[in-house]
């Protein structure tokens, strides 16, 4: 049986199960939440069976027409794959935990509706063959985002974050759309005369772009890849659209977890690696990519260090997670196709660990009823599997491993394997081989991972070591709830070591096979990097070997382990004090824990002040007392005029009812009585 | 079936003489509702026929009498591509409208002839061939909406009433000025409005075809309306009963974009020297109106008179996509009509029930609705996402074409109109959240959800617009053909 048939199953399940958790749920009460679960492990066995069936060289591929010059269409390759496990497997487990997590809220039903849809969105989006059924499902995506956040739409400040989480986004989107509309652009002008008529050959399918990439003109190119960019930046909440990500947690955590790890982020460096190719083709994308990457990377990190609510923190390091992914795809500008594989591996490991420190920290709140850290503390005792899986996902998170290999196997937890690889076989061969802003990068990367080290281990000590800060009655979670955790840990502990290098490698066929090479024999992502004014050096960077420098090679390990020895000695040991330099007279402090003013100047006066203050009263004022004034002085005379009309005014509708009837007739009668 | 479109245009009005005659509320409804859905009926008939490849200026269905002969003048009926889905829209749109106003206590006859009156007028602009009859059902359209705002009308329903009739009458009259002059000075002895499209670039003198051109765009811009004529609009909206508003912003606006498409896109090839002016006068208008509705909808308090000026900005994708003038862009504007009468319905309909449940419509006196209205909640949040273009609803496949064809002729004011794309999501989840949620506001009394008879065209309209969104294909095949043959476009 060929299983790729069924690849419309996997995100038309959970829509089916959307509708019918809307149209049943109420009935069923607490089983509502079983109708989206064996929708979702039932698209999790499709994406396994087509896994195993494609696997390592094979593609799905249909496409049917849509409307006017649009087509449908499915397109699994090695890069879709993984994302599609991923994705199906983490909102698997979310699920299952929130059958314990929400069991008690009124509103399940329309939780578990919204979050089917949610995964079938982001299902939609990895699956989508043409862009412009990817910014669809993408679109579809922010609609469930805004659905949930805002699920206890009750409380102000949750309706406030949802429509925050939407309209970040959506100035991302506006920019994705117009490089959409751009792309199209020129496709229709230059590609459209090389390949003939409509019908046959739709210009914004993936394959059709990639095919004919070298047609469009490398300016196009460029203005297009950063307005996709622009979108990842909103999605995937890189600087300066990352502010709505803290906000987010509003909603349940669970919500939180699909959000950070499985169903959104992700969208947007799916993106770039999705449309890669584009954007090696272009000259200076993607050391863009890189810079806002590792900035963010470093930039998030430092609000990390402050924050007192326990999902902020994870909120934060989850916008410095997606600055590394970001920024590994950026030094592909250096490292070429290979990018691709080191940002999803981080994705995919990342995704394990997140999920796990949301569900963690959900559990947390769960038995302790606090977000806040400086409430928390000694709960070591009292929940041994949760501070032990959280344990695993934050050691994972800090990237703590060992740089030595035992054959393929990298020795480390799996944020270690990946975010190693992004710093050293990304970050560092770009600054060796001469990429722009090389040093800058390669900084950015290793300063934001000592930081994180340090925030990791501060939120877990806070947590789970030292007194109890508050009498609280804490208990660990049920089993469907420490189950997910458990599988999650293990992951997070060990995907990385024993899947890297089979992993790169297939990965890397994304963009070198059959396909590929009869566009370009002499290598395809070569040739295009060529155009964009790159170059990659020949030999594979997985094959070189860089160790020549063994300090450089230890530093993503230093910076893990001196960032662990630092949060110990603070918040374990307390060695020094925390409120010395942790308070508001503290002008550094300040301006982390203000978030660098971003509150004040996103929502007070760029929204507030400037569009609503300036643009829209204004407009109202004109409307009002000009344009409708004009009209208003023009009119009065011709009301005045009218005041006989007025007169005849008896204010009994019969006589204007008989007199509108009698007036339609006679005019008719009149016309053709007259003339016939 | 001969005389199909006279059936479709005259049951309406048959209807409406019955139902003023009833005596009671349940015999003017029930008679209301037959006599508007009905047409429906007769309309999906011919619909299904319809040949939508022959789709522009290609008559299907055709009826001609002679009427005022020695003037040129017919009753001559018949539809194409431009025309047949919009007589669907107002088809589907009146009896949901009827149902919608199922529970109205003010001497329902009147008010549900005067709908019907409508129904029959908006059809006639829709299916007229002669540029006589369609000015005579043009302004048959004013009158009972002036009524219904006279009459079911809000406090100050005297000034906006008068307002509504007299300004876009003065359009009116200016538009049959234009009409004379294309008569008379074509020379054609006719007014059949295919001969005198194509008599049109005949005209000798170039300014005269530009004048009468202009003409007949003032009529059709006050109509749509396009900023700086639009202020009319809000005005009738704030005080007009809400079975009215549905009306004035499902159908009745389209009539000023079918003007667009049926007299206005035709001429353009033949204005010489001024093509390239007119179109960019057109391209200002429309970023304009958009850019300047969307900041308006903005600052408003009362959620009526937002949903009234999102329709301005909305209608302004009307004309950039007509006056990008190639077959993307105009099938896109062309859709934008069918798909924006449907979410605006939906839009006006929630805020009715609103209106009616609590009344007051301002958005700070509300807050926490879905509380107590959970089912509105949800069909208000379908309407007010489909408005913001959210894909896989009617209005993101409009917009998109509109875009994107806009930006393969008139790259500039493409994107300038996509500057308003985050405003209009502003404004839209703003309302949202200030009025739908948050805590309740207990000073709002004890409000009833839907009835049963408010949510059936709610539901019904929210389905349609998915399903467009989804596969706009039967609409958008025929507005596509249609767009291909306009002479001219690219």
């Amino acid at each position: 049986m060929d299983f790729g048939t069924l690849a419309f199953l996997i995100p038309t399940l959970p829509v089916i199960a959307f509708v019918l958790t809307l149209a049943f749920g109420n009935k069923l009460q607490s089983r509502a939440g079983y109708i989206s679960i064996v929708a979702i492990a039932l698209s999790f066995l499709i994406s396994v069976l087509i896994f195993l069936q494609i696997y390592p060289h094979g593609t799905v591929e249909q496409s049917a027409h849509w409307f006017s010059v649009l087509n449908v269409g499915i397109f699994i390759d090695p890069l879709a794959i993984v994302m599609l496990l991923m994705v199906t497997f983490v909102s698997l487990l979310i699920h299952i935990y929130a059958l314990g997590y929400m069991s008690h809220d009124p509103g399940k039903t329309r939780y578990f509706a919204e979050t089917a849809l949610f995964t079938a969105a982001m299902l939609g989006v990895i699956l989508a063959d043409n862009i412009l059924q990817f910014f669809i499902a993408w679109e579809l995506v922010g609609l469930c985002s805004y659905l949930l956040i805002g699920f206890w739409f009750r409380k102000p400040s949750a309706a406030a974050a949802a429509k925050k989480a939407f309209l970040t986004t959506r100035v991302g989107d506006v920019l994705f759309l117009a490089g959409i509309v751009i792309l199209y652009f020129n496709m229709y002008t230059h590609v459209l005369p090389e390949v003939g008529g409509h019908g046959t050959v739709y210009l914004l399918q993936f394959k059709t772009i990639f095919e004919h990439l070298t047609l469009i003109p490398t300016d196009q190119l460029t203005i297009i890849t950063l307005l996709f960019f622009g979108g990842a930046v909103g999605k995937s909440g890189q600087f300066p659209l990352h502010v709505w990500l803290p906000d987010a947690m509003e909603g349940p955590t669970t919500v939180s977890a699909l959000i950070h790890a499985a169903t959104m982020v992700t969208a947007g460096v799916y993106l770039v690696a999705r449309t890669f190719p584009m954007f090696i083709a272009a000259p200076e994308s993607l050391i863009i990519v890189a810079l806002i990457g590792g900035f963010t990377a470093l930039f998030a990190s430092t609000m990390g260090l402050v924050m007192n609510d326990i999902k902020r923190v994870l909120a934060f390091s989850t916008i410095s997670q997606l600055g590394y992914m970001m920024m590994g795809l950026g030094v592909g500008a250096i490292i070429g196709a290979e990018a691709v594989g080191f940002a999803m591996f981080h994705l995919i490991n990342h995704a394990f660990f997140k999920a796990c420190l949301f569900l963690c920290a959900g559990s947390v709140i769960h038995a302790v009823g606090t977000n806040d850290l400086r409430e928390m503390g000694g709960l070591f005792g009292k929940m041994k599997i949760t501070a032990t899986t959280m344990l695993f996902s934050s050691l994972a998170l800090a990237g703590i491993g060992i740089p030595v290999s035992i054959g393929a196997i990298k020795l480390g937890t799996s944020g270690f394997v990946s975010k190693d690889a992004i710093i050293l076989e990304g970050a560092y061969s770009y600054l060796h081989f001469g990429g722009a802003y090389g040093s800058l990068i390669f900084f950015f990367g290793v300063a934001a991972a000592l930081l994180t080290s340090i925030y990791t281990f501060r939120l877990w000590f806070m947590a789970f070591t030292g007194k109890p800060r508050q009498e609280r009655h804490a208990h660990e979670s049920p089993l469907s709830m420490t189950v997910p955790l458990m599988i999650l840990a293990v992951l997070a502990l060990v995907f990385g070591a024993l899947t890297f290098s089979p992993f790169i490698h297939y990965l890397e066929t994304t963009y070198e096979n059959e396909f590929f090479e009869e566009i370009d024999p002499n290598g395809y992502i070569h040739g295009l990097a060529e155009r964009g004014g790159y170059h990659i050096p020949e030999e594979p960077i997985v094959h070189l070997d860089l160790a020549h420098d063994t300090l450089i090679m230890m530093l993503p390990v230093i910076a893990g382990l001196l960032g662990f020895i630092i949060s110990w000695a603070i918040y374990h040991k307390r060695l020094f004090s925390v409120a010395s330099i942790g308070n508001m007279r503290n002008p550094l402090f300040r301006i982390l824990a203000k978030r660098y003013y971003q509150h004040e100047i996103f929502i007070e006066l760029i929204s507030l002040k400037f569009t609503y203050g300036v643009l829209a009263l204004t407009g109202e004022f004109i409307d009002r007392k000009i344009v409708d004034g004009i009209i208003d002085g023009i009119s009065s005379f011709i009301i005045g005029g009218a005041e006989v009309l007025k007169k005849i005014q008896t204010g009994v509708v019969q006589n204007y009812a008989t007199a509108t009837v009698l007036g339609v007739a006679l005019i008719a009668l009149v016309l053709s009585w007259g003339v016939i | 079936m001969d005389s199909v479109l006279s059936l479709i245009l005259f049951i309406p009005l048959i209807g409406a003489a019955l139902t003023l005659f009833t005596k009671t509320r349940e015999s003017a409804r029930m008679i209301a509702l037959i006599g508007s859905a009905v047409p429906l009926i007769f309309t999906v008939m011919i619909y299904l026929q319809f040949d939508s490849t022959k789709a522009f200026l290609v008559f299907q269905s055709v009826e001609k009498f002679s009427w005022i002969s020695n003037l040129g003048i017919n009753y001559y009926l018949g539809v194409d591509g431009v025309s047949m889905p919009l007589i669907l829209l107002n088809a589907i749109l009146c009896p949901l409208t009827v149902i919608y106003a199922w529970g109205e206590n003010k001497q329902p006859n009147q008010f549900f002839a005067l709908l019907l009156v409508l129904q029959a007028g908006v059809f006639g602009v829709f299916m007229a061939l002669d540029f006589f009859l369609f000015y005579i059902f043009w302004e048959l359209t004013l009158i009972p909406l002036y009524f219904l705002i006279s009459i079911w009308g809000g406090p100050n329903k005297d000034y906006a009433a008068i307002k509504f009739f007299i300004y876009t009458h003065v359009a009116s009259l200016v538009m049959l000025l234009g009409i004379f002059a294309l008569y008379f000075s074509t020379g054609v002895n006719t007014f059949e409005i295919p001969v005198l499209l194509e008599a049109f670039a005949g005209i000798t003198s170039p300014e005269m075809r530009v004048a009468i051109f202009l003409a007949l765009f003032f009529g059709f811009l006050v109509k749509m309306p396009t900023v700086p004529f639009h202020t009319w609009l809000p005005d009738a909206h704030v005080e007009a009963p809400t079975a009215g508003s549905v009306l004035l912003a499902g159908v009745l606006l389209k009539m000023g974009g079918y003007g667009l498409f049926r007299v206005l896109l035709p001429m353009i090839e033949g204005l010489g020297p001024y093509r390239s002016d007119i179109i960019t006068l057109m391209a200002v208008l429309a970023v304009v109106s958009i850019l300047y509705a969307t900041f308006l909808a903005l600052a408003q308090k009362d959620l009526k008179k937002m949903v009234a000026y999102s329709s301005v900005a909305h209608m302004g994708y009307v004309m950039l996509g007509a006056a990008a003038f190639n077959f993307m862009s105009v099938s896109g504007a062309m859709f934008q009509q069918f798909s924006h009468g449907l979410i605006t319905a939906v839009l006006f309909m929630s805020v009715g029930v609103i209106q009616h449940s609590v009344h007051t419509r301002i958005i700070s006196d509300l807050g926490g609705l879905a509380d107590r209205m959970p089912k509105l909640a949800f069909l208000m949040m379908a309407g007010f996402m489909a408005s913001l273009g959210l894909p896989a609803m009617s209005g993101f496949v409009a917009e998109f074409l509109v875009l994107t064809g806009s930006y393969l002729t008139l790259p500039v004011f493409a994107l300038l109109a996509m500057l308003g794309i985050v405003a209009t999501a502003g404004y839209h989840l703003w309302a949202m959240q200030r009025a739908m949620f948050g805590s309740y506001n207990e000073k709002l009394g004890e409000p009833h959800d839907l009835a049963f008879y408010e949510m059936i065209p709610m539901a019904i309209l929210v389905l349609l617009i998915i399903l467009f969104g989804v596969y706009p294909g039967p609409v958008m095949d025929v507005f596509e053909y249609a767009s291909k043959i306009i002479p001219g476009v690219m």
